[in-house]
């Protein structure tokens, strides 16, 4: 049962990672990109990590993609992108390349025989526990880390959204709106 | 005593789709009686005693009406849309404990579809992606007001599911744990949630209105601004189908409400579980349709700003003195 | 009522009841606490109450506001202007028309058309009189140039028919001989509704 699953998973998944990448259409690539999120998620599931795959739903479907969907408002949609290649072979070399070299990376541990698992699941504790675990010990540093960049970014957001956010336009008439311009 | 099969599971699937969409439907009838009651209507009253084949009558039109699908729509995506709407409602719902287990047959059936033991998390994770119901077939219409809905739909999602799992994450540091089932047996032995955690009851309950579309928070289909937001151009059962997922995410929030703060299906005094549960979700209904007969919608801008700088920073205090106070 | 009654023309102000609403705070610190102590005092309840309240009245003492339309009809003014009836003498029950052709001359969406020709007994008689009610705009300057009463507007509001011919015949229009005995005076313009006594009120301003 679980290898059909994951052969169904994987195929799935390519096959709308596929679409995303060939696709003219914005509102297809979008689609099929948070479908295939969904999917992953469903990888998870399949080895057990519920809360990773959890997390992997809610995080990348629920916000990234929508994000990217905010994005994609200011185009649009119901028309195709004209995309310009000035030259293709480049870009199938650096993609290939790129694609080649993450498959070693991930693949060569899986193949070797002395690989080890340096923090194995501590038995009882259920899914969330054991992420808890590894992250609160182990890396708590780049946790840590992690989560002052996330506030540094968070405010920075914030300072770059709200500068001039007293200042209403539709508030000014057009002279004011000209000063404004001129001291910009 | 036999263990559940694949097969239970897929008769179990089957069924909490047919009860579902029935109750859906059902509540619809409930929805216009008790409107039209607060207003001092009568409400439907002419299809069958008390208008109650009134459903039939709506299922009926919705089914042989024209499938309307406008000339520049993205016609693939416009169609797709509202099925991800029905879809994610209902597997939201899979992950939801509604009554205590039971036997039945000679065959133990515990009541939950799917028992992860993350329920919580997964009944959020799918209401969030929930979202491109609407986001979809408002993008794909190639119609001003859609494209207004779908903008309204990613923010009021991304603004109020971090409301939702905010004011959620107080009760699940008091259990210790991601499932439905364990927040269950929690309330036996303790009092109800909602007297220890209120604000984070009431916090809950603005988001599940905003996450489930309802008034004072259906900005995405707000008629006296935007026409009918991601649904204008929907008719028929495509449109219908948007219907029965927000009746089936109204259902999930007030099973959520009642198992999480209500203290679930435990018996309570005389009543049995399987009655409590189902009195504590009626209630919550009932609150939904009584809140949307009450008060006015708010304004998109004042909606942002009660998520952003006052919902969000009430449920991390929350947190915070939950965490204090757990740690003491 | 008495006329003392009347002459009091202040109605309504004595009832006013000012609301100690608080000016609109500037400052941040000033909306902050106008937020909590709105949120804290459960302003929002009250309105949750009031539909409560509304619901249980209707519910439990049966005061609901619905008129089953189709089987139940409020009456409507005499002065409301429907579909047009011709009437009939009461004594011979001869329609009243006369054939003058002012309404027709009058009608300034020019919908009337009539026809008529000497009768046997040199009486002119109509031989043929429509409303085409495409165009009427049931500006009642027909009924009120009549020098006969003999067209009125009816109380026929239910106009909704698969031929409009349905209703603009003459024949249509007249009163049928056997219901001559009940046939209604029209009260006339300006004339006050059957209820007026029981729906007159003060004008509630002060002037
Ligand atoms: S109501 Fe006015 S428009 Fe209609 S027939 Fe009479 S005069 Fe003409
Ligand atoms: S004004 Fe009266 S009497 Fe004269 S033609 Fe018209 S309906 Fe007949």
């Amino acid at each position: 049962m679980i290898p059909f699953a994951f052969y169904l998973f994987a195929i799935l998944i390519t096959g709308l990672f596929l679409v995303t990448v060939m696709s003219k259409n914005v509102l297809y690539a979008m689609t099929s990109l948070a479908a295939g999120m969904v999917l992953i998620s469903g990888l998870f599931f399949i080895l057990g990590a519920d809360f990773l795959g959890v997390v992997q739903l809610i995080v990348y479907v629920g916000a990234v993609m929508a994000v990217y969907a905010f994005a994609m408002m200011f185009f649009d949609v119901t028309r195709d992108v004209e995309e310009r290649h000035d030259k293709p072979w480049l870009v199938f070399l650096l993609g290939g390349g790129i694609a080649v070299t993450l498959v070693v990376i991930f693949a060569a541990p899986i193949m070797g025989e002395t690989v080890h698992a340096l923090y194995p699941p501590v038995a009882g504790a259920t899914n969330p526990q054991a992420v808890g675990l590894v992250l609160f010990t182990k890396y708590l540093l780049p946790f840590e880390v992690a989560s002052v960049m996330l506030l540094v970014a968070m405010i920075a957001g914030i300072i770059l959204a709200g500068k001039k956010m007293e200042i209403s336009l539709s508030a000014m008439d057009e002279d004011m709106i000209a000063d404004t311009k001129e001291h910009a | 005593m036999m263990e559940v099969t694949y097969l239970g599971i897929i008769i179990k699937a089957i069924l909490i789709l047919a009860i579902i969409s029935a109750i859906a439907g059902f509540g619809t009838y409930i929805e216009r009686k008790v409107l039209a009651f607060m207003q001092r209507r009568l409400g439907p009253m002419h299809v069958g005693p008390y208008g109650l084949l009134q459903i039939a009558a709506d299922g009926i039109k919705l089914f042989t009406k024209e499938d309307f699908i406008p000339q520049n729509a993205n016609k693939l995506m416009f169609m797709v849309a509202p099925v991800i709407t029905a879809a994610t409602a209902f597997i939201a719902l899979s992950a939801v404990p509604v009554f205590p287990d039971f036997t039945i047959f000679g065959i133990f059936v515990p009541s939950i579809a799917a028992d992860v033991n993350i329920g919580i998390l997964f009944v959020l994770g799918m209401m969030a992606a929930g979202l491109y119901g609407p986001l979809l077939a408002g993008m794909s219409q190639a119609n001003k007001w859609g494209i207004i809905g779908a903008a309204r739909t990613a923010a009021q999602f991304i603004s109020y599911e971090v409301v939702t799992g905010l004011s959620l994450l107080a009760p699940i540091m008091m259990v210790g744990s991601l499932s439905l089932i364990d927040f269950n047996h929690y309330n036996e032995t303790h009092p109800w949630m909602v007297f220890m955690q209120p604000v984070a009851f009431v916090l809950f309950l603005i988001a599940g209105f905003a996450e489930t579309n309802r008034t004072p928070f259906d900005l995405l289909e707000n008629e006296a601004e935007i026409i009918a937001g991601y649904a204008t151009e929907y008719s028929g059962m495509r449109w219908g189908m948007f219907f029965i997922g927000e009746y089936a995410n109204m259902i999930t929030v007030s099973v959520l409400a009642s198992i999480i703060f209500l203290g679930g299906y435990t018996d309570l005094w005389f009543i049995p579980g399987w009655l409590a549960i189902i009195l504590k979700i009626a209630f919550m209904f009932f609150l939904m349709l009584w809140v949307r007969a009450s008060w006015p919608h708010v304004r998109p801008d004042q909606f942002m700003w009660l998520a952003w700088k006052v919902l969000m920073p009430l449920a991390v205090i929350n947190v915070v003195i939950t965490g204090i106070v757990i740690m003491v | 009522m008495s006329l003392e009654h009347f002459k009091n023309r202040n109605v309504g102000t004595q009832n006013y009841r000012m609301l100690d609403l608080d000016p609109t705070p500037v400052t941040g610190w000033g909306q902050f606490k106008q937020v909590v102590r709105r949120s804290l005092s459960l302003e929002l309840l009250v309105g949750l109450k009031v539909t409560l309240r509304e619901m249980l009245k209707a519910l439990l003492f049966g005061k609901m506001h619905t008129t089953k339309y189709p089987f139940e009809k409020l009456p409507i003014g005499p002065r409301y202007r429907a579909i047009h009836e011709m009437k009939r003498l009461l004594e011979s029950g001869h329609y009243r028309c006369i054939g003058c052709g002012l309404c027709e001359k009058i009608c300034p969406a020019d919908a009337i058309r009539m026809d008529t020709h000497y009768g046997e007994n040199q009486r002119k008689e109509v031989s043929e009189y429509t409303i085409n009610f495409g165009r009427c705009i049931f500006c009642g300057y027909c009924a009120e140039v009549c020098p006969e009463l003999a067209i009125v507007h009816g109380g026929r509001y239910e106009t909704a028919s698969e031929q409009r011919a349905s209703f603009s015949l003459f024949e249509d229009m007249l009163t049928p001989i056997d219901q001559l005995k009940s046939q209604r005076e029209f009260p006339g313009y300006g004339s006050v509704s059957v209820n007026a006594d029981t729906n007159i009120k003060k004008t509630p301003l002060a002037y």
